[in-house]
């Protein structure tokens, strides 16, 4: 391109990069500081600022086992959707290749069924017949694992795509490999990225994930969060701090992982000893 | 709508050269589609599927098309009578508010990146925080909101000391525009998102062409950037929409639970709904939901298609 003078490039950014920076000040002010808004000025600006409330919330037992919930269920639903996907994933790429296109737009439907439609539609359907979906905590996973369908199908589909399967498989299972260890080791090291990948965008869903969990009166981090608000703003600003900052962090290392190894550029192809 | 961007990668995925081999040749020569050696691993996956979102779909519409008790008509006509219809109306015009809104600016924003060339980390910096907070979202995106916005947020007070009263003029964090504003967080990030790759597109053989036959900047935008740029704005700003009308959890916390959202309104019908015998209504709400995000969804998907033929060529 001919070099021009940029005129309103860079007002543009800066304002939108205010729009988006003031409001993660604000809460982290709000969350640390016990200085009250109507005496906040240039001298009070540096006072006061503790994590007491943020302590506070987070040794309240009520915290903890909301929390560790969370924790749980973004662990088994990560578990659930791997457990499910990729075996379906390798074969409908290695033989059932004409099942694709079905596949592909059943995982798309999630995104056409909002959460609250969904969690609608479940307990319609199941509250009589089977109700242990919509009573207890771990019920919630099958409705999290379809919530990440879309972005999981389509993160596995992708890292499939990029490997030149038939060839790894054949040579694989000419070795004398059984089907178990092709999976183990050649298949899951060459996705590793995909599953990464996948894996942490399930868990930060699951991390934030309130719409279904309030509506079946489940004791998550979010709903927590929301009833913990009346009680300690401070505090329940401090954890909706927190789960911020834990999100941002899960996509930057993801960014770094993705970064140095692009599933559709490598070809080389890693098998561990 | 956390995961949403992922949408922006969708495009059919191009058939691998299927190398053949013994055991592809095979399976494709002998068995059709339901042959059950092919069909019996993928059974899991469709089952579940069928299970926890097929089933509970088709329940949701059956049980909207149903009467409300003490009346005649199916619910799916009562959803759309008079306060209901108040919801929809409330719900469809902050997504479009907020999609058109986040279209602009969103564009914008991603022009200004593209056009940037220094520092080179800029654009990085921005593709890799809207990554981050076009995936935000509900509740703290919520808190983050009142304590900048609310009636004793940060900004509110700034804007306050330096003689601008937002409160004092009708402003409110739960009210229509107070939650529009909240959704452009996550709406600009993923437009940008949507629109940098097509911008990325624009050839500059494309501008130089133009140039050289004597157009002006405005011209070229005017006759070769923007028809070449306009399905993916429009499929843009329906993914925006889309995004909007499904979310739920910022707009409830921002309100205490009080707004006239459809996802809220459904919410209390369902739980009243022994008492007031009108839980088919919350259904039919979500009947609804569903078919308008079917409808937006399907244009967006057509829309993208349309965009994806200048970059392949």
């Amino acid at each position: 391109m001919n070099k021009r003078r940029t005129t309103w490039e860079w007002p543009v950014i800066i304002v939108v990069g205010a729009f988006f920076i003031v409001p993660m000040l604000a809460m982290t002010r709000f969350a640390m500081q016990r200085v009250p808004m109507s005496l906040l000025g240039r001298d009070t600006l540096f006072s006061r600022w503790t994590i007491r409330g943020l302590m506070n919330t987070i040794s309240d037992d009520q915290f903890q086992p909301a929390f560790l919930l969370s924790v749980r269920l973004g662990i088994v639903t990560v578990l659930v959707v791997l457990a499910l996907l990729l075996p379906t994933v390798l074969w409908l790429h290695l033989r059932a290749v004409q099942w694709k296109m079905a596949a592909e737009i059943v995982s798309l439907l999630a995104y056409v069924v909002p959460p609250i439609a969904l969690v609608v539609g479940v307990s319609g359907a199941y509250r009589d017949t089977v109700p242990w979906i919509v009573s207890t905590n771990y019920g919630l996973v099958p409705l999290y694992a379809i919530l990440c369908l879309p972005f999981a199908y389509r993160t596995l589909d992708a890292g499939f795509a990029a490997l030149d399967l038939h060839t790894l498989v054949n040579a694989s299972r000419s070795l004398g490999a059984s089907w178990q260890q092709t999976f183990r080791k050649v298949l899951i090291p060459n996705l590793w990225t995909a599953i990464l990948t996948t894996s942490f965008l399930a868990f930060a869903v699951v991390m934030g994930e309130f719409a279904i969990s309030s509506l079946l009166l489940k004791r998550t981090l979010p709903t927590y969060m929301v009833e913990a608000q009346g009680r300690e703003p401070q505090g329940a600003m401090g954890v909706a701090l927190l789960l911020l900052v834990l999100t941002t962090v899960l996509f930057m290392v993801l960014g770094r992982i993705q970064k140095k190894s692009p599933t559709s550029s490598s070809q080389e192809i890693r098998i561990t000893p | 709508m956390t995961e949403i961007d992922f949408l922006l990668k969708f495009s059919p995925v191009k058939e691998k050269n299927v190398t053949g081999g013994p055991a592809g040749s095979r399976a494709s020569a002998t068995s059709g589609h339901w042959s059950p050696s092919l069909v019996l691993p993928i059974l899991p996956y469709f089952t579940f599927v069928g299970l926890f979102l097929l089933v509970p779909t088709v329940v949701l519409f059956t049980k909207a098309f149903r009467p409300v008790t003490g009346s005649t008509t199916s619910a799916m006509v009562e959803a759309m009578s008079a306060s209901n219809r108040s919801s929809f109306m409330f719900s469809l015009k902050l997504s479009l508010y907020s999609a058109i809104l986040g279209a602009i600016i969103g564009f914008l924003f991603a022009l200004a990146a593209s056009r940037i060339e220094r520092p080179r980390r800029l654009r990085n910096l921005v593709t890799g925080f809207s990554g981050v907070a076009a995936n935000l979202g509900g509740i703290p995106l919520a808190f983050a909101f009142i304590a900048s916005l609310g009636a004793q947020g940060l900004f509110t007070r700034i804007l306050y000391h330096n003689g601008i009263d937002l409160y004092g003029a009708g402003f409110k964090i739960y009210d229509f525009w107070g939650i529009v504003v909240v959704y452009l967080y996550f709406q600009i990030p993923l437009m940008l998102l949507v629109m940098l790759p097509a911008i990325d597109g624009l050839r500059p053989t494309w501008r130089e062409a133009a140039i050289n036959i004597g157009a002006s900047p405005f011209q070229y935008w005017r006759r070769v950037g923007l028809p070449i740029l306009t399905p993916s704005l429009l499929g843009g700003t329906l993914l925006l929409f889309a995004n909007a009308f499904s979310a739920y959890a910022t707009a409830y916390a921002l309100s205490s639970g009080g707004s006239r959202l459809v996802p809220v309104q459904i919410r209390f019908y369902l739980q009243g709904n022994t008492i007031t015998g009108k839980g088919n209504l919350g259904y039919a709400l979500a009947a609804w939901m569903v078919l308008i995000l079917l409808f937006v969804m399907t244009g967006y998907l057509l829309l993208r298609r349309r965009a994806e033929r200048w970059r392949t060529a």
